[in-house]
């Protein structure tokens, strides 16, 4: 774990030297996440694979169709179906080695360019949910905390509250007060920034008591750290000392979060791209698991391991350039 | 990562003592309330017709879409079921959902994080890439595919939650574990000869576990808005049964009619959630100041 | 589209000068329709993987479809068949034979003429098992052969006479699509199909919107619409929002002008909603009912089917749970069907009936939970609910189906699962009681149903009789009904081929396939086909 002996003697290090042995952390972090995206490809191939129907069913357009015996065949050879489990692996594996998603069965398009522009309409309701929560939640403990019982109950109850809310029913409370009562706000997904408040705020609500509550437990703690006594001593204002040294450390953990938030705002997502009718990767997951369609459940799988790695990674270096206690840490 | 998450969670502060003292009393109003939604909770779970005389499945299409009311606290839904009745009963489900879930998440964690912590190091290798693999897969991925490949009810809602909580937990048994086996008392231990099983058993796992009661009952209150919004996908129990997430989702349809169908599950769901997760702080709370310097 | 306001001017002037001479108060006289807007149509249905309605052929291609695809012939209100794109039609003595004469001005969105070669192709489209047609295979599954006797007169030869042939050309399952779109490669084909009709698909943003645009050239209306030139509004955006609560809140706040499957307890708020129209328009075909799998245990036996009948009372649900706006049925057949006939004696609740039927068939020994038993076997009825087909009013329904069915000792498991896995129940024969609408023009739709033909699988391993009714005088009163050419003999055919499927006790039919329309005041002359009660907007327009 942390041992906090371990308080930056690299600042001794020579440069060279730790850049080389970062460069060797980040080598290997994204060698393991190549490694990750070929065990998730794997299990989702099996996974699959189990669900009851038969997958041609998805590409004939639904378990209804009237396909004659000979359409239902050639279709079973043009798309390797006819195979052996285990070839029918390996060439999927080749495939994706080689970002070859194929064609949807459902849809009949190339899956690549499909789920990427679903991505894209994901990501920005996810990253601007993230970013309203971490300014809601930094707004709110830095407010509350420090101020008092009374400020300090009332932010810690909108936290527990807000996290502990299921996203559909904020979503359902939302529309009634904002959009039917209050005609402030379109109750599905229009265009421009107007369509994206509701979306984004029924994300945002429950991740800002997450958040909130973590940092305010470090910031606490930050508070008491030693380098704060030091810190007031010099003579530091008030407000000195929380931007530049405890904000830091209370950020810390925020920002190891933001990595599995992320990852938590996809099945958030679904909910909130169905009830506000926004197209998004998470509608698309649901609809292709609900009819086999294979090709885009794995593209849709993979990406957002991707995406979950980088953000891994992401949210690593930047721990790193926080917080330098965890440039040895790291090494485990 | 959440290595820092656990730390935080279960590494003394250096404050004193002292200073603790105000904010311990400003919380105790928080953790009562907490104490007693969660007896309520517990009483309607095990024993509800302490709480109602009504069945939740009492059907009575002629008394459908009532409003609140002295003979029906929470109104009645669209088949004209006591809506009070049904939340008290269907707290048995919700609970059951979210303990399950909890002790599946935390079995598979234990498994997990033991093998790395515990183990060499191709033990450890084995158990991070596993554990990266599963976090890497989204939570609703793993939930849509094995209910597809179930089919839908309380056993694979359960487990389905329960193993996207898996990996989370994982990560923080393991690295308890290596900072408790590197610790000093646990050298002492085996300078003094003890057998590794004791040492394992007598010093390193209740030192190492300890925060994990903490983190389940926090994990109980998400498991349980997790699978209720695995009910609102439709992929959660089967009908009639009363869930709070169940009736929340099909209470949502008549929202411009009935909005005591959305209202109270939801707020039971919240009170549940919240009040587990008061309960963990202040478990919490209580034992790093059992454990500081 | 000024030809069309001079036409449509005088019309109204003539209405509202008729109407003020008719009433002693005043009415205000109907305003001019206005040309241009853009009408928002927010759908519920799936968004079809396809747009092509030969590939396949579900309800939502039929719904967006309408828009830009034509048939040969239309229905009018009365039950009529219309002309559309064929303006005249024969068929020979021994029913082996049709031929239809097509008009000549019409061509194509893409500038291709609309000849009999055109129509040639485009059966030969449906029928080929590439193009994995469904419904539409099924509709033209006796054609045999199509012979070009003219550039604008074709002949169609049957292996047996149809007497539902015209139904089933009216069907948008069968539309009529440029043949040189058609050599496309099908994916090509899906995204933007090119057809005779009044609008034309200019975009796709997959799970959002298409965007059609009017299309100018338009000129062949069926003969029951009120203008005849290009369309009225510039283009309609069609919107997937699967969420009815979210749909309707779209409705109230404007953000969307016409809605469909809307649900009840919506129609019932609209109705209170003075910018709130409704429009209620049942699909043809079947009713909404449950069927009893006779094809096992226990259903094989009459007497637990008709116990299963007397058992549970629906009225009581079905007036609260859809707030007035479905009436029950007691018919196997649509309410806009001309053919179908209503038994409500046959489905009287007795519960001591039902009792006593059971008792007989050897059900007389209850468990400890108070269900029936048998031989040591609980009687217990699988019912599998696809929540993409069942709204959640009539999931309810079932719910409380169940619970009546528990006070005479029947066990019911719902199983509420998505398309694929429902589908899958049924392939494999894992049900006792089953709710599968079938939307088809025509009572021929008793064929598809209750024929014993049905019971075999296709090869993707779909069958319609999900009653599993194999009954060789019903099978015979059925073939006959689709070889007479005689109207009364028909009419006649059916209503026995009704009364043997009800007096057999294999189906519950509970009320029409609902199909409600809520669209604001602002959207005037919008209409459903008469054919499968798909929109039309040929003759909508914006009023503001």
């Amino acid at each position: 774990m942390t041992d906090s002996s371990d308080i930056s003697t690299d600042r001794r290090t020579s440069t060279p030297a730790k850049r080389i042995r970062t460069l060797g952390w980040l080598l290997r972090r994204i060698g393991g996440g190549v490694f990750v995206l070929w065990m998730v490809a794997t299990v989702i191939f099996f996974a699959l694979r189990l669900i009851p129907g038969d997958p041609i069913d998805a590409i004939l357009g639904g378990p209804g169709s009237q396909a004659s015996a000979e359409a239902v065949e050639k279709i079973r050879l043009d798309y390797g179906l006819d195979q052996n489990l285990i070839v029918q692996y390996f060439l999927a594996m080749a495939k994706l080695a080689v970002a070859d998603f194929g064609t949807s069965y459902a849809l009949k398009i190339p899956v690549a360019p499909y789920v990427l522009t679903q991505l894209w309409s994901t990501l920005v309701l996810t990253i601007a949910a993230l970013l309203v929560a971490w300014i809601f939640a930094l707004g709110l403990t830095l407010a509350t905390s420090g101020r008092g019982r009374l400020a300090r109950a009332v932010g810690s109850g909108l936290e527990l509250v807000a996290a502990a809310v299921p996203h559909f029913w904020l979503a359902s409370l939302l529309i009634i007060v904002l959009s039917n009562t209050l005609h402030w706000l379109p109750p599905i997904s229009v265009a421009g920034p107007l369509g994206l408040v509701l979306p984004v705020l029924t994300l945002a609500l429950p991740l800002t008591g997450f958040l909130g509550q973590v940092m305010r437990e470090s910031l606490i703690n930050a508070y008491e750290q030693p380098f704060v006594l030091s810190a007031r001593a010099r003579g530091e204002s008030e407000w000195g000392v929380r931007l530049r040294h405890v904000l830091r450390h209370a950020a810390l953990p925020g920002i190891s979060l933001s990595g599995w938030a992320f990852g938590s705002l996809l099945s958030g997502a679904v909910v909130v791209e169905t009830i506000f009718a926004r197209p998004g990767l998470g509608r698309t997951l649901l609809s292709a698991v609900s009819i086999r369609d294979i090709p885009v459940v794995t593209a849709v799988a993979l990406l957002s391991a991707l995406t979950f790695i980088l953000m891994t990674i992401a949210t690593d270096v930047v721990d790193r350039i926080v917080d330098p206690r965890l440039t040895k840490v790291s090494e485990q | 990562m959440t290595e820092i998450l656990a730390g935080r969670l279960t590494q003394p502060s250096g404050a004193p003592r002292g200073s603790r003292g105000w904010r311990r009393s400003a919380s105790n109003l928080g953790v009562v309330f907490a104490l007693v939604t969660l007896a309520l909770i517990m009483v309607a779970a095990l024993a509800p017709q302490l709480l109602t005389t009504g069945q939740p499945n009492d059907v009575a299409p002629g008394d459908a879409f009532q409003g609140p009311s002295p003979e029906h606290f929470f109104g009645t839904d669209e088949s004209g079921r006591d809506v009070y009745t049904r939340v008290v009963f269907g707290a048995g489900n919700s609970l059951l959902i979210g303990v399950a879930a909890t002790v599946v998440g935390l079995s598979l964690a234990l498994l997990l994080g033991a093998l790395g912590g515990l183990g060499n190091r191709l033990g450890d290798f084995v158990s991070t890439r596993i554990v990266e693999v599963m976090f890497a897969l989204p939570g609703l991925l793993l939930a849509l595919v094995f209910i597809a490949i179930a089919g839908p009810g309380v056993v694979t809602s359960t487990v389905a939650v329960g193993l996207s909580t898996a990996p989370g937990y994982a990560r923080i048994i393991r690295s308890q574990l290596r900072s408790v086996r590197n610790a000093g008392y646990v050298e002492a231990a085996t300078v003094l000869g003890h057998s590794r099983l004791r040492i394992t058993l007598q010093h390193i796992l209740p030192g190492a576990l300890s925060p994990i009661f903490v983190l389940a009952t926090l994990g109980v209150g998400q498991a349980i808005v997790w699978a209720s919004s695995l009910g609102f996908l439709g992929l959660g129990v089967a009908p009639p049964a009363a869930e709070w997430g169940a009736m929340l989702s099909s209470g949502r349809t008549y929202i411009d009619v009935a909005w005591w169908l959305t209202v109270f599950p939801g707020l039971a769901i919240v009170a549940t959630a919240a009040s587990f997760t008061v309960l963990g702080r202040a478990l919490n709370a209580r034992t790093r100041q059992e454990v500081g310097k | 589209m000024s030809a069309r306001r001079l036409l449509l001017f005088p019309l109204t002037f003539l209405a509202s000068a008729s109407l003020l001479s008719g009433c002693a108060t005043a009415v205000e006289p109907a305003t001019d329709p206005v040309a241009g807007g853009t009408l928002v149509y927010a759908t519920g249905d799936a968004e079809p993987g396809c747009l092509d309605p030969h590939v396949g052929g579900n309800y939502p291609q039929a719904l967006i479809s309408a828009q830009y695809l034509e048939s040969l012939v239309s229905k009018n209100s009365d039950g009529e068949i219309i002309p559309w794109l064929a303006t005249e039609w024969s068929e020979s003595d021994d029913g082996l034979s049709w031929e239809f004469t097509l008009r000549d001005d019409v061509a194509f969105t893409d500038g291709t003429a609309f000849d009999a070669e055109a129509v040639k192709v485009n059966i030969e489209h449906v029928k080929n098992p590439e193009t994995a047609s469904s419904t539409g295979y099924l509709a033209v599954g006796k054609i045999d052969d199509i012979e070009i006797v003219e550039p604008h007169l074709v002949r169609f030869t049957l292996s047996a006479p149809d007497s539902a042939l015209l139904e089933s050309l009216s069907q948008p399952w069968v539309g009529i699509q440029s043949p040189t779109a058609l050599e496309r490669e099908q994916a090509v084909n899906c995204e933007s199909p090119v057809g005779t009709g009044p609008f034309v698909i200019t975009d796709w943003v997959k799970q959002q919107s298409i965007t059609l645009e009017r299309n100018e050239e338009y000129n062949s209306a069926p003969a029951d619409a009120q203008g005849s030139g290009a369309a009225l509004l510039d283009s309609i955006e069609w919107r997937f929002i699967p969420d009815a609560a979210t749909r309707y809140a779209a409705l109230q706040s404007g953000d969307v002008d016409v809605i469909d499957n809307a649900q009840p307890n919506n129609i019932s708020s609209a109705s209170n909603d003075p910018a709130i129209d409704e429009l209620d328009a049942p699909r043809p075909g079947a009713a909404n009912r449950i069927e009893l799998n006779s094809g096992k245990a226990p259903f094989d036996d009459v007497r637990v089917r008709e116990a299963f009948i007397r058992s549970v009372d629906v009225n009581p649900g079905i007036d609260s749970l859809f707030f007035g706006t479905a009436q029950r049925s007691y018919s196997v057949l649509s309410s806009i069907e001309p053919a179908g006939i209503s038994l409500p004696d046959e489905f009287t609740t007795d519960a001591d009936a039902a009792s006593a039927l059971l008792d007989e068939a050897g059900w007389d020994t209850l468990d400890a939970d108070g269900y029936r038993t048998k031989d040591g076997e609980r009687l217990s009825l699988t019912f599998p609910v696809s929540t993409n087909q069942s709204i959640p009013a009539e999931q309810s329904l079932f719910e409380q189906i169940q619970a009546s069915a528990k006070n005479v000792g029947i066990e019911i498991v719902l199983q509420p699962t998505d398309l694929s896995s429902w589908y899958g129940a049924l392939f494999t024969n894992e049900y006792n009681l089953v709710s599968a609408p079938y939307t088809k023009v025509g009572a021929d739709v008793l064929r598809i149903l209750y024929h014993s033909d049905s019971i075999i699988p296709a090869p993707s391993g779909y069958y319609a009789n999900l009653a599993q009714l194999s009954d060789p005088e019903l099978d015979r009163i059925l073939t006959e009904a689709s070889e007479t050419t005689d109207q009364t003999e028909r009419q006649a055919l059916y209503e026995q081929a009704q009364s043997i499927i009800i007096d057999g006790f294999y189906v519950l039919p509970l009320y029409d396939q609902q199909n409600h329309y809520l669209y604001s005041t602002s959207v005037e002359g919008f209409r459903a086909f008469p054919t499968v009660s798909t929109p039309t907007f040929y003759d909508a327009w914006l009023k503001d």
